[in-house]
């Protein structure tokens, strides 16, 4: 039996971007993320650092629910979710219509950049604004141009992606994720995938975004980037959260013997 | 010369055009239906929900299985046997013929719908997932996602094949003759039968088919290099 439940209003203030209490997330036996909380402030960057499965993609997974926590409850944008949960408080199901209100205010920026290969550059900046938020063809293209200049791309619009190299198909990804004037920005190691030496086009186009106070959480194995750029680290370990705080407390101060190990090369 | 070799090529030209442009309006009209079916077959063959999986997969799998042949015969007399009993039992009398051309069209499309089928599923499940999730995340409707995301990028992947059902889907159009219905191949066989110039009008046959095919296919290779105009042309391996 599955009972659908508002979520216990995890008190959604109006100034957190996510907040999120004990979610839990298994595939199977394994439990990636056993006990985690994260709060992430309107106008804020937050990176979560941690070795490879610690859990950390999931969770940002989790912010936008292309991964769907078994237990917990989360808010986003001021909008608690709500899940279906089953008599013992396990999560079993979504609502399809808010989960798609959602996902309008939340946009992503992937490791292998997931443009679509049909549509040309401007085709793939203008897609969702127009299918998911309704907007004229004319203002799309505005607005795709604009966020195209953004990124320095403005020249390679009817371009398509596979022409483009990898550190200028990410920037065309992050001009699409702009497009929908998201409330907040998730990025999954959004470098990870590049070849060094193009590294940096990326992330100084994300050094801008934080700048101008853009709600980011990115998920990130460039450490000084993530000391650099954060108002908030959060040491993900073993799917607990092994430190949390301002890029100082994470990097410099931690009591915590793995983080600091982990961190050791950047401090 | 005996009578009925007196009628030569032109005699017959009217009745065999008429008979190739009934043969393509059929191919036509059962390869869209069959498309459709192949359409929402593969979409159930890859739902979530067991049943309609089950269902879809029973389709592909029996009509694939049956040879075409057979299934024309059946659905023909079979399919009129029924509608005549059906008839007769709300208080109609009389017997109930099925129209040959729907015939025709219904069982090359349901035939055709379950080899899509596959042709599809095969090409949907190639399309690399990051694309999908991309769509998912940026908050699509499963509408939104299946006609501006699936459709475009299975496509390059699903043409080589759909280009070979239509290809088989022409030359099995020649089936239909055998419940009577005078499309191409029927046409034809009238023709060499009343004149004996079995050869002439044979090759004509042949002559027009391969005409048909190598015009789709010349059709279908430009449709291809379209919906893969975003696609570098991959270096030979």
């Amino acid at each position: 039996m599955t009972s659908s439940t508002q979520a216990p209003s995890p008190v959604a203030s109006p100034r957190l971007a996510v907040e999120a209490r004990h979610l839990v997330k298994r595939y199977g036996d394994l439990e990636v993320l056993r006990d985690v909380s994260l709060e992430v402030p309107e106008g804020s960057v937050t990176s979560i650092i941690g070795a490879s499965g610690s859990g950390k993609s999931t969770l940002l997974r989790c912010l936008n629910l292309l991964e769907r926590p078994d237990q917990g409850d989360l808010a986003i944008a001021d909008e608690a979710i709500r899940f279906d949960r089953n008599p013992q408080g396990d999560i079993v199901g979504l609502d399809r219509r808010q989960l798609q209100r959602l996902r309008a205010k939340v946009s992503m920026v992937f490791q292998q950049f997931n443009l679509w290969p049909h549509f040309t550059v401007l085709g793939n900046v203008t897609e969702a604004p127009m299918r998911v938020q309704g907007l004229s063809r004319r203002r799309a293209i505005e607005r795709a141009e604009h966020y195209l200049e953004r990124v320095g791309l403005a020249d390679k619009r009817d371009g398509y992606p596979a022409y483009l190299s990898g550190g200028q198909q990410q920037r065309v990804a992050i001009a699409r994720a702009l497009a929908m004037e998201p409330r907040l920005l998730l990025f999954d190691e959004p470098t990870s995938a590049l070849d060094p030496e193009r590294v940096s086009e990326v992330l100084g186009v994300i050094r801008d975004l934080a700048a101008e106070g853009r709600t980011m959480v990115l998920v990130t194995h460039e450490m000084a980037f993530a000391r650099e750029v954060s108002d908030q680290v959060v040491f993900l370990d073993r799917g607990f959260v092994g430190e949390a705080g301002s890029p100082r407390q994470v990097f410099e101060e931690s009591q915590d013997p793995r983080c600091r190990r982990f961190v050791a090369p950047a401090a | 010369m005996n009578k009925v070799s007196q009628e030569g090529l032109l005699d017959w030209a009217g009745p065999i055009l008429q008979g190739a442009l009934t043969t393509l309006e059929i191919a036509v009209l059962a390869y869209a239906i069959g498309l459709l079916l192949g359409l929402v077959g593969a979409s159930a063959r890859l739902s979530p929900w067991g049943p309609l999986r089950g269902l879809a997969t029973v389709y592909s799998t029996a009509v694939r299985a049956v040879p075409e042949l057979l299934l024309i015969i059946l659905l023909y007399y079979a399919g009129s046997q029924a509608l005549t009993a059906l008839t007769n039992a709300l208080g109609l009398p009389g017997q109930v013929a099925i129209n040959g051309f729907v015939t025709a069209v219904g069982v090359l499309a349901f035939v055709q719908g379950a080899y899509m089928t596959e042709v599809l599923r095969g090409a949907i499940l190639a399309i690399p997932r990051g694309q999908l999730e991309a769509a998912d995340a940026f908050g699509f409707s499963a509408w939104t996602r299946f006609h501006r995301i699936v459709i475009p990028a299975m496509l390059p992947n699903a043409l080589p094949g759909m280009s070979n059902l239509w290809l088989i889907l022409i030359k099995d159009t020649a089936l239909i003759s055998v419940i009577g219905f005078s499309e191409l191949f029927f046409t034809v066989q009238q023709a060499a039968a009343s004149t004996r110039a079995h050869f002439l009008f044979y090759a004509a046959a042949g002559v027009i088919y391969l005409a048909m095919t190598l015009t789709s296919t010349a059709l279908f290779t430009r449709l291809e290099r379209r919906v893969r105009r975003g696609q570098p042309l991959r270096e030979e391996v």
